[in-house]
């Protein structure tokens, strides 16, 4: 199953200074709550001015593809994936 | 004169990331990872399959087919499109990784760079460490799923046959002492460059084998082979010698289209051309050109086609002037069929600011001057924030793409 969307969602960030890491750590996506276990790739776009970070991330049951734009904050789910064909 | 081999050390390094698109698929959607999957052109059954996974290689599946026959082969195959930024992201990454060693790093294709390392102190490390740390920085700095090809040899023709030794993930290196063990495991279509006509005008010169290749002297390549240069050109290059090291240089812009729906209404057609030559005009401006020289191929739906290319006394610039230059062309057409396929380039390109400004139309540079304000609002909003009116309704039809070949 692979469902393109353009929903907004809630998202608790995190930042390991240490580490120098940053990584989303919880979505809350159509009231449910997924914890992000890896973080497969990040890249940045830009459309026009605002710059906009991709998160590939998976709580090891589903992939998502988040993202958030520098230029009004906000969170974007784009896709969601089982790896699955249907 | 013989010539023997190249017996200088290595210096050319040609790295090629394994099964590209689906491998930076499979790094992005983890549940994607050792499953066949195929990147294609569209997930429809006729839709071009651009890129199969390493599982899906296994099966059987290659480049080139159809989706339908990637699924007869594995019906469980998942298909998806590519994902152009994805990928160019992970050249750039790919390419940065790479600077770090060399400065003259030229990248072949998406998926392919050639590191010339002559003259650089990281030849004291070793190619073959280098070519290791580069292999584990892909999977550090990248992702842990990206792995790739590394071929070393004393010329580029070496180094791009030792990458394609041992897929995948292989780390070959090809020169003087082993060079005729590896071309006695070869057969000519195995060699870049040697394809079926060039191997069946080979073997009407007695030449079976890259290693009867090799043998064949200087002289037979450029009189009876190959009539002309170019056999001199393998002579050198099948023994280790650089001749592959030339910058090409831009000669023409092309953008096609194969039709979601074909059709032979001329309104359709002008809103998919004006839609190609836009992306062909912001190509063409960004280089800093403008073009005298325009061509364009039709595909009707009998498989019969129309091209034609013209060139014209005035300069373009502007994407109404290009797009008034194709539908000059498109109106020679003799007959009217339904079209499957358009797909427009102009050529003999020369500097804009080598112009000669028309004395009579006035108007001229104004239209330049806009199409350029309009290219940076573009370029600062974001693709298509304002375009023409004649492409209203046509953002989305004419996807992004990553050609194959010399990027």
């Amino acid at each position: 199953m692979q469902e393109k969307l353009f929903e907004k969602i809630s998202v608790i960030f995190s930042y390991n200074a240490e580490k120098n890491r940053s990584i989303p750590y919880k979505i809350r996506w159509r009231l449910r709550d997924y914890f992000i276990k890896t973080l497969a790739y990040h890249h940045k776009v830009r459309e026009g001015r605002e710059l906009l970070h991709i998160f590939h991330v998976t709580d090891g049951n589903l992939d998502f593809r988040i993202r958030f734009n520098t230029e009004d904050l906000n969170w974007i789910l784009e896709e969601v994936s089982d790896g699955n064909i249907t | 004169m013989e010539i023997s081999l190249n017996k200088s050390p290595p210096t050319v390094m040609h790295i090629d990331l394994n099964s590209c698109f689906a491998t930076v698929e499979q790094q992005a959607y983890p549940h994607l990872r050792g499953k066949p999957i195929a990147i294609a052109a569209y997930p429809t059954g006729g839709g071009c399959i651009l890129a199969p996974s390493i599982e899906a290689k296994k099966f059987g599946i290659k480049t080139g087919m159809r989706v339908r026959e990637g699924k007869e082969l594995y019906p469980d195959l998942i298909v998806r499109t590519a994902d152009t930024v994805l990928i160019r992201d992970v050249h750039l990454k790919f390419k940065e990784i790479c600077l770090d060693y060399s400065p003259d790093v030229v990248p072949k294709s998406i998926d392919e760079v050639v590191i010339n390392f002559s003259e650089t102190p990281a030849l004291k490390k070793g190619l073959i460490n280098i070519g290791r740390e580069i292999k584990k920085r892909f999977r550090t700095e990248i992702g842990k799923w990206i792995s790739c090809n590394v071929g070393i040899g004393t010329n580029r023709f070496l180094a791009k046959t030792a990458a394609g030794l041992h897929k995948p993930d292989g780390l070959d290196i090809i020169d003087y002492k082993n060079l005729e063990d590896v071309y006695s495991k070869l057969t000519l279509t195995d060699l870049t460059g040697i394809n079926v006509r060039f191997e069946y005008r080979l073997n009407k010169a007695g030449i079976y084998s890259p290693l009867d290749f090799l043998k064949t002297p200087d002289h037979i390549l450029r009189k009876v082979v190959f009539k002309g240069i170019v056999g001199h050109y393998w002579y050198l290059r099948l023994r280790g010698f650089e001749i592959d090291d030339f910058k090409s240089e831009r000669k023409s812009f092309g953008q096609d289209y194969a039709l979601a729906k074909k059709t032979s209404d001329v309104n359709e057609l002008k809103k998919i051309i004006i839609k190609l030559c836009e992306k062909m005009g912001r190509r063409l401006r960004s280089s800093e050109n403008c073009a005298a020289g325009f061509h364009l191929g039709l595909v009707y739906e009998d498989w019969t086609n129309f091209h034609k290319g013209h060139k014209f006394k005035d300069y373009s610039y502007t994407t109404s002037e290009l797009f008034s230059k194709i539908m000059t062309i498109f109106f020679q057409q003799s007959t009217t069929k339904t079209i499957i396929k358009v797909s427009v380039s102009c050529f003999d390109l020369q500097p804009l600011n080598n112009m000669t400004l028309n004395l009579f139309e006035t108007n001229v540079e104004k239209n330049r001057f806009l199409s350029k304000a309009l290219d940076e609002i573009n370029d600062r909003y974001g693709e298509y924030i304002i375009y023409p009116g004649l492409m209203m309704d046509m953002k989305n039809t004419i996807l992004d793409r990553i050609a194959f070949g010399k990027g």
